[in-house]
């Protein structure tokens, strides 16, 4: 039974090898931090090429030093890593975070109350954008960018077949009729059941806000007349065969954009980069438009997500250099100009005047045809309607309406029962935390 | 081995065979010529063949130098983390398995089928908690968070221990005391020996088992340099949404670690087979 | 088997001691650290939650609930229908893994294979690749854009989408065999190699044929190695996770409760309920145990040697 040495001796190469390997390890494990020196911040986001911005920071500063730590984008297990971080007591300092996700970080106890740090530069941003991280009178977040939705499409689709940008949600069907009927492979756009913050702007626009907070309790309308009003157009066109069943941002989808048979996008105004970037051979094909308007002549629009803000999470231990960070990031002419043309999204800062990015954006404007998209981004974000609130378990919501708007579409099943079943499931799911609800 | 008469018999084995072959080669050949194309390549053009630009060169460049030089990192540190962990696993689980077959002790049969039990354990329900308990000595984020845990190895104990009895006769160990050797001694020098195949197997069952584990790092490790290379290309992949670059880096990526590991995995397959007989045979 | 320790304990006992304790101790310490524990933990867990009150804006507090969370992870639908979704997926998986595994050995096996050591090598292979890489490479293989089967089966006009929600346990089941067959049937050959030639050579003296052999010498031999088989893949199958996790973005069939690994990782991570999880993960756990047990109770049954 003995082995023959070759054997053994490979066992012993292998163990040196493993040894041979684990020794550098040895060598970089975390040691103690310099005392003096520079304070050392993570910043955790997604935003791709972000670290333009961050190194634009380091730069200026001889004090404090930002690393980018590039995670998953929030609802795809990014906010997850930030609350166990931030569970266990070793978060990032800063992190990016969604206007939609601050009221569910608040409810885990994740932010840290940036007042006194922040409270002066309240001015340096629009109203309503910085409105969205104070809750009870303290500043927990600083917003960057806001999504103001509006269509990006295909002109060279729609003009061949004389059409222009659908201007009311009638028109939109109209036109959905003609593109599909030119070529059984095309369709005015992609139904992105997965796509939660694409759903909620179409319900956004359509009237009634979802969430209200009162003095002591949330009221809840997920399944209010106007959403299902949208919730049944977008069944006909589902019922007629008029929207391609297809994730938004998937490999399949890009493919579609490119050849044209999705010949349009619902997307907040960061989309513009995203398409640019991964199509760039349709350059010139592209314009922008607001969304369609259930009332012609109107201008209501509505916004992707909210937007997002960069917060200190709690358990950071340089709250005041974060904040000083993540105020500098966002709220200087220069940076905010690298962050929109970076794709971040509508910047947040008020004074909109020295963002360069959004007049001289040569590169931009050229893959639309010439067209200056940022002035009809500019209108759809002075129409976002701003008493829509974000409630705490967004992450539930996006989870359980996706699911049940994916079941009804795979079932064909009624949407607008996708609706209502997500009324009853985040009712339920609030008040099983202890969150009042008013009924 | 086959002589003429077989030939005709072999040709309805083999036509399954070379099915079978073609069924497990299709992901893998794909992802080979996948390797050398461009993003638009790689969603135009015919996956079972190369594109009229092939640019592997330009995409392993790519590869490697993509965040700082993030993926041979990832290589390292999957490296470190499974072979690592697979030594210390395969020391312990060895050491306990013969204790198991050779000493009588008591709740030695209690003992056995715990560890029988967490076999059966579903890795979610360790992985979770894991995380928290962890926390609460500060390792969550460091290397030794996903390191430690890989060290444990019940199916390890338990291979060592039905081969142990199999393999390492009591007289031997009988006669070497009575030349008064210790029972350590006896243990490093001889039963080691008689036991190496499942030693070989229980290693490389481990580092595969700790390369291929995707739950623990993903709770465990939040800096990506820490990363092995499966939570670091699911990491690119999440970033396709925004930049279609990166499925050209995750399809390179996917290709160079399954590469390498297909490599190790056949060059060792041989030891495979001996310590897997007993696991089966002797169950 | 007899063992040698009685007689040589009362010798030695405190040296034998010594190294019982040497050898077993760092193990049974890592294992206490590193299963036990954990598991512990996640039981206690389990019986608190965490309550928020009014509008949700202050810090929660943690109570002691009992087995609220067993009720409302057994009172969610979608988390009993992912119970319901494993176990049919185990209803096809293991056959199909057992089957296919084991026809793959006994044909390499069976004298007849031109070049039995590569077609060896080529089947296990995928063995070395991880579950998330195999599940992002078919997930490419799934879709039209990407798939050349996909693209070659239309241009016959056969429109398949493995994504969709009649095939998908199927596309997953795809997955799962791919990665482990090899495997497998490696487990199978090594157990077949163990059995003297000269039981084959005087069975065909005797006129027995080629699958006579297989009847009657070599699945009866094989048993055991079948069993350990099928428990792993049981175990495996129970345990589903990231092939779904993976394949979820591409597909409107597969939601964040899609099997009970998936909605405990979902409540846990997504949703922030780790006690919720914990619950739904320890009734994974208890579902893995009793149809494993379950099965080797039933195979080991007195009279149940159906061959």
């Amino acid at each position: 039974m003995s082995q023959p040495p070759a054997t053994r001796r490979r066992v012993f190469a292998a163990a040196a090898l493993t040894l041979a390997v684990i020794a550098p390890l040895a060598a970089c494990a975390p040691g103690g931090e310099a005392s003096d020196g520079p304070v050392e911040l993570t910043f955790q986001t997604w935003v791709p090429n972000i670290d333009k911005a961050v190194d634009a920071f380091n730069e200026e500063h001889d004090d404090i030093h930002v690393t980018v730590e590039a995670i998953a984008a929030g609802p795809d297990g990014g906010y997850a890593k930030m609350l166990s971080a931030v569970a266990a007591g070793n978060p990032a300092d800063v992190a990016h975070v969604g206007y939609d996700e601050l009221a569910t970080f608040l409810l885990n106890d994740a932010l840290t109350d940036i007042t006194e740090y922040a409270a002066d530069d309240a001015d340096k941003f629009t109203d309503w954008q910085w409105k969205t991280g104070v809750f009870n009178d303290k500043v927990y977040g600083i917003p960057q960018a806001s999504g103001p939705v509006g269509q990006f499409y295909r002109k060279d689709v729609l003009d061949s077949l004389g059409l222009s940008a659908p201007a009311t949600w009638d028109e939109y069907y109209e036109a959905a009729k003609v593109i599909h009927a030119s070529d059984p492979n095309k369709y005015i756009a992609a139904f992105a059941a997965n796509q939660a913050p694409w759903l909620m702007a179409l319900a956004q626009q359509a009237g009634q806000p979802w969430f209200e907070a009162g003095d002591d309790s949330w009221s809840v309308a997920i399944d209010n007349p106007d959403t299902l009003r949208m919730a049944e157009f977008w069944q006909k066109l589902l019922d007629e065969d008029l929207v391609k069943v297809e994730a938004d941002m998937s490999n399949e989808w890009y493919t579609d954009i490119k050849s044209g048979n999705v010949a349009s996008w619902m997307s907040g105004s960061w989309a513009a980069a995203i398409i640019s970037g991964n199509a760039p051979e349709t350059s010139g094909l592209w314009a922008a438009a607001e969304m369609p308007q259930w009332v012609a002549g109107e201008h209501v629009s509505a916004s992707w997500g909210g937007g997002a803000s960069n917060v200190v999470l709690k358990g950071s231990k340089h709250p005041k250099e974060a904040t000083e960070f993540a105020l500098w990031m966002n709220g200087t002419p220069a940076s905010a100009s690298t962050l929109t043309s970076i794709g971040a999204g509508w910047p947040a800062l008020e004074d909109k005047s020295e963002i360069t990015a959004l007049t001289d954006d040569p590169e931009t404007f050229e893959f639309f045809g010439g067209q200056n998209i940022w002035d009809t981004f500019a209108v759809a974000d002075d129409n976002v309607d701003r008493s829509w609130q974000w409630p705490p378990l967004v992450d539930t919501l996006y989870a359980t309406l996706t699911d049940n708007v994916k079941a009804a579409v795979e079932n064909k099943t009624p949407l607008t029962g996708a609706f209502e079943k997500t009324q009853d499931d985040m009712v339920k799911a609030m008040e099983d935390k202890g969150i009042a609800v008013a009924e | 081995m086959v002589n003429r008469r077989t030939w005709l018999t072999s040709i309805p084995v083999m036509a399954v065979m070379i099915a079978a072959a073609a069924y497990f080669l299709l992901p893998v050949l794909w992802v080979l010529f996948s390797a050398t194309k461009s993003p638009g390549d790689l969603f135009g053009t015919f996956g079972l063949w190369f594109s009229d630009s092939p640019q592997l060169f330009e995409n392993l460049g790519r590869l490697f130098t993509q965040d700082d030089n993030a993926y041979g990192g990832w290589l390292v540190n999957s490296l470190v983390y499974a072979g690592v962990g697979a030594l210390f696993a395969t020391l312990m689980a060895t050491g306990a398995g013969y204790a198991m077959a050779k000493y009588e002790f008591k709740g030695r049969e209690a003992l056995f089928s715990i560890v029988l039990g967490g076999v059966l354990v579903p890795a979610t329900v360790i992985a979770l908690p894991l995380y928290f308990l962890l926390n609460g000595v500060s390792l969550t984020g460091t290397y030794w968070s996903v390191l430690l845990p890989g060290m444990v190895s019940p199916f390890g104990v338990y291979l060592a221990r039905i081969y142990a009895k199999d393999s390492v006769p009591d007289e031997v160990i009988e006669a070497a005391r009575i030349d008064g050797a210790g029972d350590l001694r006896i243990f490093y020098t001889m039963a080691t020996r008689m036991m190496t195949p499942a030693i070989v197997t229980i290693f490389l069952f481990q580092f595969v088992a700790i390369w291929n584990n995707y739950l623990l790092p993903l709770v465990m490790l939040n800096d990506s340099k820490t990363f092995p290379v499966t939570l670091g290309l699911t990491l690119w992949n999440s970033q396709t949404q925004r930049d279609p670059m990166f499925y050209t880096l995750v399809v390179t990526g996917a290709a160079v670690s399954a590469i390498l590991l297909i490599i190790v995995m056949v060059s060792l397959q041989r030891f495979w087979k001996a310590g897997l007989t007993a696991g089966a045979t002797k169950g | 088997m007899t063992s040698i320790t009685r007689s040589t304990a009362r010798r030695k006992p405190l040296k034998q001691r010594l190294t019982l304790t040497v050898l077993l101790v760092p193990f049974v310490l890592f294992f206490a650290a590193f299963f036990v524990l954990p598991i512990g933990y996640a039981i206690v867990d389990s019986l608190f939650t965490v309550r928020s009150s009014g509008l949700g804006f202050g810090a929660p507090e943690k109570v002691f609930v009992f087995f609220e969370n067993y009720a409302r992870a057994l009172a969610t639908p979608s988390f009993v229908e992912s119970i319901g979704r494993v176990l049919l997926f185990a209803v096809i998986e293991v056959p199909l893994m057992v089957v296919f595994s084991l026809v793959l050995a006994l044909l390499l096996e069976s004298g007849k294979a031109h070049f039995p050591r590569v077609f060896r090598v080529i089947y296990f292979m995928p063995y070395g690749v991880p579950g998330v890489i195999a599940s992002l490479l078919w997930g490419f293989l799934y879709v039209p854009s990407t798939s050349p089967v996909l693209q070659i089966l239309s241009n016959f006009g056969l429109d398949f989408t493995p994504l969709g929600g009649d095939s998908v346990l199927f596309a997953i089941a795809n997955i799962a065999l791919w990665g482990f067959a090899g495997y497998n049937m490696l487990i199978i050959v090594a157990s077949l190699k163990s059995v003297p030639g000269e039981l084959y050579e005087a069975a065909r003296i005797d006129g027995a044929g080629e699958f006579a052999i297989i009847r009657h010498i070599k699945l009866p031999l094989l048993r055991p190695t079948v069993v350990l088989v099928t428990v792993f893949t049981i175990i495996g199958t129970l345990q589903l996770f990231v092939e779904p996790l993976v394949l979820k973005p591409l597909t409107t069939a597969i939601n964040s409760d899609f099997t009970p690994n998936l909605a405990a990782y979902n409540q846990a991570f997504a949703q922030s309920n780790p006690n919720l999880a914990a619950a739904m993960a320890v009734i994974v756990a208890l579902i893995a145990f009793v149809f494993s047990f379950g099965f080797l109770k039933l195979v080991n049954r007195k009279g149940n040697r159906a061959w």
